[in-house]
């Protein structure tokens, strides 16, 4: 009934780094290009904006890369095109983008697909981790860098990997006391990261620009840590820390409790793969590059026919690593609809990106023994409630697969589909010593829509 | 324990009311957003126990934050506020 219909040369799904790139060049080229995003401005998690009418980002931790990436959003909010804010996309196939947005009921025609949809934090199970203040350390940066909102006052940031630098910024940034920093990889384990960080001229800028922030902040951070569990009436007010072993499993004899009235929680990133899943394309299991990410080959090109992907759908990387394959992506749609050729310093830049933080990420891999927080009766299906024991019961009774697990107790049977518990569930339920987990099961719609959306939508 | 970042520039205010009271956010908030600066955390009750949930991702993907904004429930954390919006705690997604 009230069905909208677009048509363009291209769709590019997601305004971060790597949509924002392949869309701006896209449209420089004079394709006709519309660009949707979940977001309400552009920039994506890393370089996001303050709503409309606010400013002063300089007064908010704004490391040195992000110059670069402010550049991108104003190049690419100059250029010609079409970039709808708030459109969540809930259905695919190759050439046809089903969203919603504002309430209304949209089907996008286009003849490339270009997927950029970004990641989400990986957090793993532990007691207490449902209590309201206990959230991503992606949650804490929408809200101090997003929206300018004060966190708390006494903050736990836990976790692994690079990003617990910059939430530890923001909240510094914001006033806010970081009572505790704690990264669960060794020191040793990471020191694999430092000739990835030093041989690179801006990784290096960046590493030192966040030292000198905590030094001045006070803040050490604590490696080998992280938290056993979260206290609280209604909402956060403890944690319990402690020390872990190098695979990750937690040394009871160590815990201590600190007070505390918010807790980021980030053990790495999951690429969002749910689109490219959903249109049938090719995908691999990779511990270090976030597990399962869509397999592309050296234009970006997916498996299938006319979908192109770019920054972490195609694992984890990075800003950089988007910006770069968002070129390539592009040079490669403009290869095949104009027969323009492709830079071959388009794929060298690729293949320096993607080295460079493969390098840095082999350091800050999933630890299995990380699973062993979880106590029996701790949720690990936030949607359905469902607690480890259910969990290991389920396999036990129906088999360890994902679907078995899924079938057998409802975890990741609820709206997020599995998207939070998804990367832990099968870790859980069977206490498997590995990290490789079945790839993600898809279904439309892929994100929560109305039904008069689906119900309204034009079949072709 | 909560509230705003100083001297980020001036937005419009809108009023929202949440549990019956009113409170005020800028334009440009998502509901999520407004009632935390205002310290409301609790957002909606899980469907077993009961026990209060909130703003988790904050960027779309968990659907914790779920609020009933005009009799249907939302995603607080991708909703903006509009002047006079009634927000009630969601309950079981």
């Amino acid at each position: 009934m009230n069905a909208r219909i677009l048509e363009a040369d291209v769709g590019v799904v997601g305004a971060g780094p790597g949509g924002m790139a392949a869309a701006r060049r896209l449209a420089a080229a004079g394709l006709q290009v519309v660009v949707l995003d979940e977001g309400q401005r552009a920039g994506g998690q890393i370089f996001r904006q303050l709503p409309v009418g606010a400013s002063g980002h300089d007064r908010i931790a704004e490391p040195p890369s992000h110059e670069h990436g402010h550049r991108l959003i104003e190049h690419f909010e100059r250029a010609g095109m079409d970039r709808r804010h708030g459109a969540s996309v809930w259905d695919a196939r190759p050439g046809r983008l089903w969203f919603e947005q504002g309430g209304e009921s949209w089907l996008l025609r286009c003849q490339k697909i270009v997927l950029a949809p970004g990641a989400y934090d990986r957090v793993v199970p532990f007691p207490g981790w449902t209590l309201p203040g206990v959230m991503t350390a992606g949650a804490l940066q929408v809200m101090v860098r997003g929206f300018g909102v004060v966190p708390g006052r006494r903050a736990l940031v836990v976790g692994s990997g690079p990003l617990l630098l910059p939430t530890v910024a923001s909240l510094v940034s914001a006033g806010v006391q970081v009572v505790a920093a704690l990264e669960a990889s060794s020191r040793w384990r990471a020191l694999r990261a430092l000739p990835a960080v030093i041989g690179n001229g801006a990784r290096r800028r960046e590493a030192l620009w966040y030292a000198k922030k905590l030094l001045l902040a006070g803040v050490r951070l604590r490696w080998g840590w992280t938290v056993f569990g979260c206290e609280g009436d209604g909402r956060v007010q403890r944690a319990v820390i402690g020390k872990v072993d190098r695979a990750g499993r937690p040394r009871r004899d160590t815990a201590r409790a600190i007070d505390v009235d918010v807790v980021g929680a980030g053990f790495g990133l999951v690429p969002s793969v749910e689109l490219g899943l959903h249109l049938g394309c090719a995908s691999r299991h990779d511990a270090a590059r976030g597990g399962h990410h869509l397999v592309v080959d050296d234009a970006q090109r997916t498996s299938v026919a006319g979908v192109f992907a770019a920054g972490e759908i195609c694992g984890i990387g990075g800003a950089e690593v988007a910006m770069a394959e968002g070129e390539l992506a592009a040079a490669a749609v403009l290869h095949e609809l104009r027969g323009a050729p492709i830079d071959a310093a388009l794929r060298r830049a690729v293949a320096a990106e993607r080295r460079a933080a493969d390098a840095m990420l082999a350091a800050f891999a999933p630890m299995p023994g990380l699973h062993e927080l979880a106590s029996p009766d701790t949720i690990v299906c936030r949607c359905e409630d469902v607690t480890a024991q259910r969990a290991r019961a389920a396999a036990a009774l129906h088999g360890s697969s994902l679907r078995a697990v899924k079938m057998g107790c409802r975890a990741g049977m609820g709206p997020c589909q599995a998207r939070i518990c998804g990367p832990s569930l099968q870790a859980i339920a069977n206490a498997r010593p590995d990290e490789v987990m079945d790839r993600p099961i898809v279904q439309v719609p892929l994100k929560v829509v109305r039904s008069e959306t689906i119900v309204d939508a034009p079949r072709d | 324990m909560s509230g705003r970042i100083e001297g980020l520039g001036e937005r419009p205010v809108v009023t929202i009311t949440f549990g019956g009271r009113q409170l005020a956010a800028f334009e440009g908030d998502t509901v999520a957003m407004a009632l935390w600066a205002d310290a409301q955390v609790a957002l909606r009750q899980s469907s077993r126990n009961g026990a209060p949930r909130g703003v988790f991702c904050n960027m779309g993907i968990c659907y914790e934050c779920l609020v009933i904004v005009d009799g249907v429930t939302v995603r607080g954390c991708t909703t903006l506020v509009r002047d006079g919006m009634v927000v009630e705690r969601g309950g079981k997604p």
